[in-house]
């Protein structure tokens, strides 16, 4: 076997809340391609920081190339001792040339003064043709592609010589082709330059086609490392999701009614421009949980801000009770009859410096119950009510006075759905319901849930824990890269299984899902 | 129309816009750092205060210039303490600092001048006029290029001189990473905050020569708010040139030229109309800049959908 | 020892957690306003005056008198209009700065309604003058306001330029076309219909009723804005404009509207200037209130009392300054330099304070450190 090149021994990481590490020991060696696996909030990117010196391990020690990092290790030293990184979200200047870039800070200089461009581009051509990573010296980083941008950020990464290069998720953001042109690229500069990669993905397709080992965390912990030729993507998948907390199943026979929410073929972009929903269509009858499965960034985001009229719709329709609300804004969408739980809770499901009953009373505080003729807001009517709510829905605060800010996770979250719910709306969509909440906050959350369904209320599910999607939807479909790879009903599938399709590693042939 | 179109014209046009060229070159170094920097006007008033201090009390242009300079190395220092250090809201310090200005100038004119309004006296030193002999043999070009004063000639190679600096060399660089992308020059292990103080205190330093341009080049006295919103023109070039000073020098120029017109116009309009319009016109260009980004995006969207 | 007394704080602190903020903040504002005036000592110092006779001067010349403080009142009144102006468009997000254009635009209105509406009751001609001073301030904030909204024209650098511009086309007005044929007026339209004028109540002093129109509008905007469905959208709009649309708030509009609204009070502060004041539109209707009052809303984070408290104080400075120019021949600019102290003091609050704990932080994290190596 060849050199051993970083070796973590012991190390845990405690952050305040959460051990993101626990006990982790890991020896990485020259010339290997390291997968790193694991679902959100395993800690791999925690591991990674710890090696790239962005935080120091709470116990235990990391050794890079025979030599202790210690306690003073940070991004600097890390890159001396040959370690450099590459961000999920690239540290670059769009308005800069590549070259500019890549030796941001280390220019070369023109009779002591100017800006050397000449000199700057030659070194960029050389380091690029050293490393094989084919750049135009001159671009303008702002019109490249997303993959030639990750490209220079590698270079820049390369710059310095490095040994060990760590890849944060490299093709979370690229297209087939491009991930296709950095894995030759890593392939090149291991077998040329003996170098060492570490990759950390969720994508098992990926893991297989690249890694030499991969390593699977769960929780904080290294659950197993294996050889990639020696293993398969449904093992690393059950290593991947397999959990030990079981809730009951809360669910009751019940026949589903009507279609009430009906997406055909629906196309957005991201905030970055490039197509994140590439013909998404699936239907939601009344009494009905659709759960969609995926892994974050497919297009969850995109699909519940076009339903609610958050984002521009690039082409497709979203039909509700039949008419179409594809192109109306959220106050009429509401009207007619959707309520929605957002992702991003704290920037858009409430408006923290206000009280809790303030962010109870939206969206009801112009009805007869709240005001006089619209106008006057009736206060003590909006208090009285928050109370009930704050009683109904468990939420734990000094009272219904204080703001949004000083609740936790859990009780902001239960602000939102005791809002949401009380319109009583036919449709709901719900996104990441539970996310950073606790168990205690779970249970209530999804006791509510089936509660809403059982009245007859269609609901869309949205969440990155699969756990609570098979415990509570009726039907699960899978969203991998902005389309939808399959549709299962509850108990057709297991955990293992649906994997393969939300690592887009199988896919239903033309399923209208 | 002949008295309103010559060369007397041009000949304002330059001197006019100087001001505003020197204080928006002051303002597009911070503006590249990403601060917006509304307290230019207040600046340029304590600059062209000073600048007449110094030459009346010193007998000497030179010693106003440099005493001008000073105060501006104080005022950007004051300034890169107040919105960077403390993190103050740079939009009320900017305010402020332009009442600042209107209150200390006034207030030092009355106790060490004694005088109310303005103060001229033959004892302040005007700064030279620069004659360039064998360019004044050309027609028209000749009247323009010589015989200006000396800040109008710097004003010019500072044009130059701030492109190279801002596009050429690699304090530029930084400085424009500092404001665009500051994570990526702490990255590579380089401070954004140096940036931004040199490019507040280089913004002192100009806006108060603007100032003394004001005082010691266009006339030789001080007038209470003699500055008269022009730092707020210069910020709208900047906005409008994006930075870039030599588009920057020509929105200047455009504006001088709208403020020339004016005054020469006023014996077919009344002069208080023709001056609103280098403010119209300022607003109309925010307005072009905004619509041009715009265009720029739909474009964008419509590719990539 | 520096600690415990630290600790202390900490603890008392800690016993009133909602009011530490107000608390901070209120010393930290005694504190500005007493470096500011040490500041103003010096000066006077260096001037040869007596900084103790000039300040007693300023108090007396603010207080002393009736009619003197008749017109503090009536000065606190326009800053307190002019900071509850630039609150409403702040509170929905939007940054006016261009009050005093509004306000030229609104004065200039209400004096050519004055001058020109005849034979009507001298009522009636100020209630016409009022509505077109409101028409008039709330038209011009409309343009700022729309571009910002339709497009994301930056509201601020805007509504700066439209102020420079509104007061040289009121100036044109003044000088031009509306010019009085009176004598002795340099640039002034016609008086205003004397009965429409407002009665003042302190005899000599700037005090009229236009105090029971601003007390009016105050009461309204309040119960607007803190008491009404509107103003609870206003707030969540300015607070968190994503929120707000999320949760079916017409945000864009209500931009819109309190951008208008902010600029309907800038309109009436005109009024009230030249139906109590000066009784004809002169070019020198304002000096900069509208930003002074501002800054004051500013400094106060929008808080009603506090607004008026500051304002009253900003008043008295104001107008005491003027005073001890009179009495001992101080120029009252010296004003302007306290008050721009205050403000860059209380701006930068925050970030003092912070620097201040990082300081006493990281001197403690040394002698830590020493003593540990000591060990």
């Amino acid at each position: 076997m060849s050199k051993e090149i970083v070796r973590f021994s012991h190390v845990s990481m405690q952050f305040p809340g959460t051990l993101a590490n626990d006990d982790i020991s890991l020896s990485i060696y020259e010339g290997e391609v390291f997968a790193l696996v694991g679902e959100n909030g395993a800690g791999k990117s925690t591991l990674m920081n710890l090696l790239y010196g962005l935080h120091q391990p709470t116990l235990g020690e990391i050794t890079i190339d025979g030599q202790p990092a210690g306690s003073q290790h940070s991004p600097e030293r890390a890159m001396q001792m040959g370690v450099s990184m590459v961000h999920q979200h690239f540290k670059l200047v769009p308005s800069f040339t590549v070259a500019q870039n890549i030796l941001l800070g280390h220019e070369p200089k023109k009779w002591g003064l100017f800006y050397d461009s000449k000199k700057a581009n030659e070194t960029v051509r050389k380091l690029s043709e050293t490393y094989g990573l084919e750049v135009d010296p001159e671009h303008v980083v702002r019109d490249l592609s997303i993959g030639l941008q990750q490209r220079v950020e590698i270079l820049k990464a390369l710059r310095t010589g490095a040994k060990v290069l760590i890849l944060d998720e490299p093709t979370a953001v690229l297209t087939a082709q491009e991930t296709e042109e950095l894995f030759s690229v890593i392939r090149r500069i291991v077998r040329e330059k003996n170098m060492t990669v570490i990759m950390i993905t969720h994508r098992l397709p990926e893991v297989m086609q690249i890694s030499d080992r991969v390593g699977v965390m769960r929780r904080g912990r290294m659950i197993d490392v294996l050889n990639t030729a020696e293993t398969s993507e449904q093992a690393i998948s059950s290593l991947m999701v397999g959990r030990d907390v079981i809730f009951d199943d809360l669910r009751t026979e019940q026949e589903s009614g009507e279609e009430m929410l009906v997406i055909r073929d629906l196309r957005a972009n991201n905030d970055r421009l490039l197509p994140a929903l590439r013909g998404v269509s699936l239907t939601v009858h009344a009494g009905e949980i659709v759960g969609v499965c995926g892994v974050e960034g497919n297009g969850q985001t995109e699909l519940s801000e076009c339903i609610m009229g958050m984002r521009e719709q690039a082409g497709g329709q979203v039909l509700l009770g039949g008419k179409d609300i594809s192109r109306l804004q959220p106050r009429e969408i509401r009207e007619m009859g959707v309520s929605f739980i957002p992702e991003d809770r704290l920037s858009t499901g409430v408006d923290q410096k206000s009280s809790i009953s303030e962010n109870l009373a939206l969206g009801k505080h112009r009805t007869k119950e709240f005001s006089l003729l619209g106008v006057h807001l009736r206060r003590g009517r909006v208090k009285k009510y928050a109370q009930q709510l704050e009683k109904q829905f468990d939420i734990r605060c000094a009272g219904v006075d204080e703001p949004v800010q000083s609740l936790s996770g859990g009780n902001v979250q239960k602000v939102v759905i005791a809002r949401e719910f009380s319109f009583e709306t036919p449709v709901l969509v719900i996104c990441q319901p539970t996310r950073g909440v606790d168990i205690g906050a779970i249970e209530f959350i999804h006791e509510r849930i089936i509660e809403k369904r059982n009245q007859g209320c269609a609901i869309l599910l949205i969440s990155a824990d699969l756990d609570e999607l098979f415990r509570l939807s009726d039907t699960l479909v899978t969203l991998y890269d902005g389309q939808i790879t399959g549709r299962f009903k509850a108990g057709e599938i297991t955990m293992e299984e649906i994997g393969f399709y939300m690592l887009g590693a199988k896919q239903q042939e033309h399923k209208e899902a | 129309m002949g008295d309103i179109f010559n060369v007397l014209l041009l000949q304002n046009t330059l001197r006019t816009a100087t001001p505003v060229v020197l204080a928006a070159l002051g303002c597009l170094m911070t503006q590249h750092v990403n601060i917006t920097n509304i307290g230019i006007d207040g600046m340029m008033l304590i600059g062209a205060f000073f600048a007449v201090l110094g030459s009346y009390f010193f007998g000497s242009w030179a010693a106003g210039l440099a005493l001008t300079i000073l105060i501006g190395v104080v005022l950007g220092l004051f300034y890169y303490v107040f919105v960077i250090k403390f993190g103050s809201d740079e939009f009320i310090i900017g305010v402020a600092l332009n009442i600042f200005a209107g209150g200390l100038t006034v207030f030092l004119l009355r106790t060490i001048f004694q005088v109310k309004g303005s103060f001229s006296d033959p004892a302040i030193v005007p700064l030279p006029t620069i004659r360039i002999p064998f360019l004044e043999g050309i027609p028209v070009l000749g009247a323009l290029l010589s015989g200006n004063t000396l800040l109008v000639y710097v004003s010019w190679i500072l044009v130059v001189v701030m492109w190279a600096l801002v596009y050429k060399t690699p304090l530029g660089i930084h400085l424009r990473a500092a404001g665009e992308y500051p994570e990526a020059l702490t990255a590579c292990g380089r401070s954004p905050q140096k940036m931004k103080c040199l490019a507040s205190v280089m913004c002192g330093i100009l806006s108060c020569v603007a100032g003394a341009h004001l005082s010691l080049g266009y006339l030789t006295m001080f007038t209470e708010n003699m500055s008269a919103s022009r730092g707020y023109v210069a910020f709208a070039c900047v906005i409008f040139g994006r930075g870039n000073p030599l588009i920057v020098f020509l929105a200047a120029l455009l504006f001088g030229f709208i403020d020339a017109l004016g005054l020469r116009l006023q014996k077919h309009i009344p002069s208080d109309l023709t001056a609103m319009a280098p403010y119209l016109v300022t607003v109309v260009m925010m307005v072009v800049v905004v619509l041009w980004e715009r265009r720029k995006k739909r474009v964008a969207l419509k590719r990539a959908a | 020892m520096n600690n415990s007394f630290v600790q202390t704080l900490r603890a008392l602190v800690r016993l009133k957690p909602s009011q530490k903020l107000q608390r901070d903040y209120l010393t930290s504002l005694a504190i500005a306003v007493a470096l500011a005036f040490l500041v103003g000592a010096g000066i006077l110092l260096l001037c040869g005056h007596d900084p103790l006779k000039c300040y007693a001067a300023l108090f007396k010349g603010a207080l002393g008198t009736r009619r003197a403080f008749g017109n503090t009142v009536a000065k606190t009144i326009t800053l307190c209009l002019c900071g509850l102006a630039m609150s409403v468009a702040a509170k929905a997000g939007m940054f006016n700065v261009g009050g005093e254009g509004q306000l030229f635009f609104g004065a200039m209105a209400a004096a050519v309604v004055g001058a020109h509406v005849k034979g009507v009751p001298g009522w009636v001609v100020t209630i016409l003058a009022l509505l077109a001073a409101l028409a008039a301030g709330g038209l011009f904030a409309l343009l700022p306001g729309w571009l910002k909204v339709r497009w994301k024209v930056d509201e601020v650098i805007t509504t700066i330029m439209l102020n420079t511009a509104a007061i040289y086309f009121c100036t044109y007005l003044a000088n031009g076309p509306l010019k009085t044929a009176e004598k002795g007026i340099a640039s002034g339209t016609d008086s205003i219909m004397a009965e429409a004028a407002f009665t003042k109540l302190i005899p000599l002093s700037n005090l009229t009723t236009a105090l029971f129109y601003a007390i009016a509008t105050a009461l309204i905007i309040w119960y607007l804005m803190s008491r009404s469905t509107i103003g609870f959208e206003m707030k969540l709009t300015g607070d968190n404009d994503r929120f707000a649309r999320y949760g079916g708030i017409r945000a864009d509009k209500l931009m819109l509207w309190s951008m208008v609204l902010s600029g309907m009070i800038c309109g009436m502060v005109g009024m009230l200037e030249i139906f109590g004041l000066h009784k004809r539109f002169l070019t020198s209707v304002s000096n900069e209130f509208y930003f002074d009052g501002m800054l004051v809303a500013m400094i106060m984070r929008y808080n009603p009392f506090g607004v008026i408290l500051m304002s009253f104080f900003f008043a008295i400075l104001n107008i005491g300054g003027r005073a001890m120019e009179m009495s001992a021949g101080i120029p009252s600019e010296l004003i302007l330099i306290v008050q721009s102290i205050i403000i860059f003091f209380m701006a930068a609050e925050g970030g003092i304070r912070t620097a201040l704990t990082n300081r006493a932080a990281i001197r403690k994290a040394r002698r830590e450190a020493a003593a540990k190596g000591a060990v």
